[in-house]
């Protein structure tokens, strides 16, 4: 918009060069194609779009901050979405282990192999395990597997160095909590996120 | 479960965090819900017009979010995706409410929602915005947050609502033309 652009009086079809609101709408809608050169000659229809552009935008930043103006408002309905949810929920396959005693059977669950691996590497030079896959057959004693990982590095990090290490300590902590035979492991960084802990002084 | 402000899940992406919570991980999961969970409720509160009942939606999105993560195909679009769900679900209500209310109610203008008078304070032009968009009758609210907001196609909206969808055009350009009628400045 410049300077010497009239103001608009209304919003009417006789202040927006014939056009209607519900016209310049779906234009908009549109994203502005194809381009329609009497909407976009038409002073009126061109403030009347900017208006509309403009509530678009405002929008979202009204409801981003009607969102932030009472943090303690939401504690409660949060606190009742975490004890509504079931975590049995992705237990998934159970993964034998052996005792001493051959009758009894023991297993723990691929849920709380995969919670040990993020437990094992969340942290490693500022990373954050994403997601944990164990493809094979976790269910027989010996049979290879091999783990598919991903992961979020800080930016910065030697990407080559920290997947090793990543490798590395989750193979040794699977070794000494559970009897899986761990063929290969595989790292992914599918993300970068910088460090919280070094935004703070 | 990592609450604190030196959470270390608060730098994760998205994708990471939703990945997680598929995999079972709550302490991703609860960092989603506070991350896109108050946004959620003051959309929903937006299309519905009812601080208490957005709460509920929310809720419910979060629980249903939680049982179907699983079968989120692109997990960086976590957002979109519970955004989604609570346009969903407010629809879901608002036309269980018409099946109660004679529908020549149904565009009767609602109390003000109790929360712009604060925000007023924060900034004197989102608090005009948000002033404008609560005084709308209530069928163009629901209609303008829908579209405007939620991302819903005119079609969907119409067909959900069980109106005609030159009737939703029609509301959503009125309350477009209402709400920059009232914003000082915008023309």
């Amino acid at each position: 918009m410049t300077d010497n652009e009239p103001m608009l009086d209304g919003l009417n079809p006789e202040d927006l060069d014939g056009h209607t609101i519900e016209e310049l709408s779906d234009y908009l809608d549109a994203g502005r194609e194809p381009r329609d050169p009497s909407i976009e000659n038409s002073p009126g229809a061109r403030i009347a779009l900017d208006a509309l552009a403009r509530l678009r935008n405002e929008s979202w930043a009204m409801l981003e901050i009607e969102a932030l103006d009472d943090p303690n408002r939401d504690q409660s309905w949060i606190k009742n979405v975490l004890a509504n949810i079931t975590r049995e929920a992705r237990a998934g396959r159970d993964i034998p282990v052996s005792h001493p005693d051959a009758q009894t059977v023991l297993n723990i669950t691929e849920g709380s192999v995969r919670g040990l691996i993020r437990a094992a590497g969340d942290g490693l030079g500022g990373a954050i395990i994403g997601k944990v896959a164990l493809d094979g057959d976790v269910s027989v004693p010996g049979a290879p597997i091999s783990l598919e990982i991903s992961a979020s590095v800080p930016y910065g990090e030697n990407l080559v160095a920290l997947s090793q290490l990543l490798r590395d300590t989750i193979t040794a902590e699977l070794l000494v909590h559970t009897e899986l035979n761990i063929d290969v492991v595989n790292v992914t960084i599918e993300d970068l996120h910088t460090d919280p802990t070094e935004e703070t002084p | 479960m990592g609450i604190g402000a030196n959470n270390p899940l608060d730098g994760a992406s998205d994708g990471i965090l939703a990945s997680r919570a598929a995999d079972g991980d709550v302490a991703a999961f609860e960092v989603l819900v506070r991350r896109h969970g108050p946004l959620m409720r003051v959309y929903a509160a937006k299309v519905l017009g009812i601080a208490s009942e957005a709460e509920d939606v929310v809720q419910d999105v979060f629980i249903q979010a939680w049982s179907q993560l699983d079968r989120l195909t692109d997990v960086n679009a976590v957002r979109s995706w519970l955004m989604r769900m609570v346009s969903n679900r407010a629809i879901e209500r608002i036309r269980r409410r018409k099946d109660h209310v004679d529908v020549d109610q149904w565009d009767a203008p609602i109390p003000a929602n109790a929360s712009p008078e604060h925000i007023v304070e924060v900034n004197m032009q989102m608090g005009a915005l948000a002033k404008a968009v609560d005084r709308l009758p209530e069928m163009q609210r629901q209609c303008w947050a829908l579209k405007e907001i939620g991302g819903v196609p005119y079609a969907e909206i119409a067909e959900q609502l069980d109106v005609p969808l030159s009737t939703v055009r029609g509301q959503l350009a009125r309350a477009r033309r209402t709400i920059i009628q009232e914003m000082e400045g915008w023309r």
